[in-house]
């Protein structure tokens, strides 16, 4: 294995992760605190109320973050299930495995924002009849079912290559969540236009609030994630050298 | 007030235009979210580093038993470890 190749494994070696991630951790985190203060503040404080849906539009800044990044999950764990299978790369599966459970707080999160805004803007708390609702829900269980496969599964190699497989096949449900309200419009709106006008309906004081909340969430979820895979390392990599003193130096 | 702020009070700002529980019950829902993703890692990190302590303190125990044993027969052992 020589050349071309060598910076995939390496890039697959939990220790290479381990050690980089050391480094990136702390400037990951800044700028998460970063934007998150920044998305916030601007969201609760700054944000003018929506002509329409007054203080509420303050809570689609989160809404429409998390429910973005939320689909992010399924691609995510599917292509590293595809490294799984393809290269038995332990790592992939690593990220994979943690990746699920944070998916399933993102999607809960999406329904739960979702639902307390359309309380008051819809009148109604949720709707069976809606396919962009009931399609994130489908997300939820998919998610939980990831979760418990990984569990059921006695052998950690067939459990992650089931779970590999259903990442792979929930990929689907992404494409169907990004596009059922175009294809079936009820209640749940399209994604907005946006404008450039200063003081419209969808001008950048909402847009770029979302877009900073949206870096935000991505921030948190890299950082969320690395944290638990590096949990993952030194549990599973325990017999190596590089661990054992890893775990010495520790107080 | 700064210039930009929406709210002309604090009274004001948490009722929201009137949809105080809506929009701070996400906003909480959201805190929860960011502390409990990143508190129970951490919190699982030192767990882990505990237990993989203590594990390693029982096979180094083991270990120096094996050794000593080795040595009053006076036999060369190699362990995993060793090596690097």
């Amino acid at each position: 294995m020589s050349g071309r190749w060598q910076w995939f494994h390496r890039l697959g070696s939990p220790k290479w992760f381990y050690e980089k991630t050391t480094r990136w951790l702390p400037w990951l985190v800044g700028a998460m605190a970063l934007f998150l203060t920044v998305g916030v503040v601007w969201a609760l404080l700054f944000l003018p109320p929506d002509y329409q849906q007054g203080h509420t539009s303050r809570i689609l800044v989160v809404h429409v973050a998390v429910a973005g990044t939320s689909l992010s999950f399924f691609p995510l764990m599917a292509v590293a299930g595809t490294v799984t299978l393809v290269w038995r790369i332990k790592l992939a599966d690593m990220v994979a495995k943690h990746a699920a459970p944070l998916g399933a707080w993102f999607t809960f999160l999406t329904l739960a924002s979702g639902s307390i805004w359309g309380s008051v803007m819809w009148g109604t708390w949720w709707e069976w009849t809606d396919s962009r609702l009931v399609s994130m829900l489908f997300q939820l269980f998919l998610l939980l079912a990831v979760i418990s496969l990984r569990t059921a599964i006695e052998n950690a190699e067939t459990a992650a290559r089931a779970c590999a497989l259903l990442s792979i096949v929930g990929c689907i449900n992404v494409v169907i969540i990004k596009y059922s309200v175009d294809w079936w419009n009820t209640l749940h709106q399209p994604s907005s236009p946006i404008s450039m006008e200063v003081g419209s309906p969808n001008g950048p004081e909402f847009w770029v609030a979302t877009l900073v909340m949206i870096v935000a969430v991505y921030l948190f979820l890299a950082v969320s994630l690395i944290l638990a895979t590096r949990n993952e390392i030194i549990e599973r990599e325990n017999k190596a050298q590089w661990v054992r003193e890893l775990v010495a130096q520790a107080n | 007030m700064i210039d930009g702020i929406q709210f002309n009070s604090l009274g004001e700002f948490l009722a929201m235009g009137g949809y105080a529980f809506n929009v701070w019950s996400v906003y909480a829902l959201f805190a929860i979210f960011l502390i409990a993703n990143l508190a129970l890692p951490l919190r699982k990190r030192r767990l882990i580093l505990r237990e993989q302590k203590r594990r390693l303190a029982a096979l180094d125990g083991r270990e120096e038993s094996v050794r000593d044993l080795a040595d009053s027969a006076g036999w060369e052992v190699s362990m995993t470890g060793d090596e690097k």
